[in-house]
């Protein structure tokens, strides 16, 4: 496609989904819904590319070539493993078939558990241990460095009483009402203190990131226009 | 409940349990001959070990892809019948569609479109991310006005101001500087170990079998 033409779309559109700050007038408020549903079309298409060239049609290509096996337990056993995931496909459409139910069911928990033994090994060795390990560690120097010392300290108890702000626990007075003790409620509020900061601060850094895309837009606009 | 659903459920529980332990233990102990140093052959073994893990890996992936384009073809069936009904923006979307397949196929592989349309609608939207948030600061403060909301708009407006390249802001950002490198780092570290501890404890109850979400 021609620049000038991926330049034209590009500042048609722009304007489509920026007409949205109008409000819902007549006409207009079709241009930004019109965009959306573009964008949706859009990218339907292109995930069922993805899904196709990069996932299944790789694996449709190595298994036609019976000199190579990943596996290395030959090539019938790559073919065997292709057409069970096809196989589970076909049985996941048919899960709206109650009598069926035994075999899709089967199907979708092999999917489930695979993710969740792959989501329980990535979030013990990727970030669990790693953060306890970081978090735990003992700088270099911290005797003689007193701000690191401070610094050290204070992103210990940050983590911990932050942590502590998710478990709330209380015990039930004599009218059967929760109450919390004031070491509990004294040790969560810390926790909030660091929660609410760094969610202060996420949010200023995702706002910092939208600013620079519009900014990016206007001048794209103003340059297309003139 | 009959007789045939019982033996059912029970089923999927123990294709669920036995593939579920397979594969965490093959995750978590092969591809590591350090762990196997004092036998002979411990690579091809190492090996061995990781190959559960990679078949269901991989047998999930594909299964993933087909599930996605059996999603697709069901988000064109839904459209489909609206445009019967000539509902205007499900014909916007079938023409998006059809059109991207068609120019990527003919083209060879061309992913012009991608930046042509695709990426402007990404960049405008997120763009007006920011009216939105900046909409949602302001009601922080009207909707919660207490100490929380103070200090969620305090550390939004310091965290902004210490990127202005202004001299004179010069101690708001070494303010802004310390408390991303302190309270925010401690803030997000524990709600990533929340997170994290959340994956685990739901991971490991569904392995167990104690949450059986894929019953249906």
């Amino acid at each position: 496609m021609a620049e000038g033409t991926i330049a034209l779309l590009s500042f048609v559109l722009t304007l489509m989904v920026f007409s949205y700050v109008l409000g819902d007038l007549p006409l207009v408020g079709h241009l930004y819904r019109t965009a959306v549903y573009i964008f949706v079309g859009m990218s339907a298409a292109f995930a069922a590319i993805v899904a196709y060239e990069s996932v299944i049609l790789p694996y449709l290509q190595d298994i036609q070539n019976p000199e190579t096996s990943w596996t290395a337990l030959g090539n019938s056993t790559d073919v065997a493993i292709f057409l069970t995931a096809l196989l589970f496909g076909l049985l996941l459409l048919m899960k709206p078939i109650a009598s069926l139910s035994w075999l899709t069911n089967g199907a979708l928990a092999v999917v489930i558990v695979v993710s969740a033994a792959s989501a329980v090994v990535g979030g013990l060795s990727g970030t669990l241990i790693p953060l306890i390990v970081a978090t735990a560690a003992v700088p270099d120097g911290l005797a003689t460095d007193f701000q690191a010392l401070t610094n050290t300290l204070l992103v210990f108890v940050g983590t911990v009483t932050a942590l502590f702000y998710f478990q709330w626990q209380a015990r039930r007075d004599d009218d059967g009402a929760p109450v919390q003790s004031p070491l509990s409620r004294g040790l969560r509020n810390v926790g909030k203190i660091f929660i609410v900061t760094a969610l202060g601060a996420i949010y200023a850094t995702t706002m910092l990131t939208a600013l620079t895309i519009l900014a990016e837009r206007i001048g794209f606009v103003f340059q297309f226009g003139s | 409940m009959s007789r045939t659903q019982r033996l059912g459920i029970a089923f999927s529980a123990f294709i669920a349990f036995a593939v579920g332990v397979i594969t965490t233990l093959s995750l978590l102990l092969g591809d590591r001959p350090e762990l196997y140093a004092e036998f002979a052959g411990a690579p091809a073994f190492a090996r061995l070990m990781s190959l559960p893990a990679a078949i269901m890996v991989r047998l999930v992936a594909i299964t993933s892809a087909v599930t996605i384009v059996i999603g697709i073809s069901n988000l064109l069936y839904v459209h489909l019948g609206r445009v019967v009904r000539g509902a205007f923006f499900s014909i916007v979307m079938i023409a998006s569609f059809a059109l991207t397949i068609w120019w990527y196929w003919s083209k060879g592989g061309d992913t012009s479109l991608l930046a042509a349309v695709q990426v402007p609608i990404e960049s405008a939207l997120a763009a007006l991310l920011f009216l939105s948030m900046v909409q949602g600061g302001a009601r922080v403060l009207n909707k919660r006005a207490d100490i929380w909301g103070l200090l969620f708009v305090t550390v939004l407006v310091v965290v902004l101001l210490g990127t202005v390249p202004i001299e004179s802001l010069g101690p708001v950002r070494a303010w802004s500087d310390w408390l991303m490198e302190i309270p925010v780092s401690a803030g997000a570290r524990a709600i990533l170990l929340g997170i994290a501890l959340g994956t685990v404890v739901t991971g490991v109850r569904v392995l167990l079998g104690q949450d059986r979400s894929y019953r249906g």
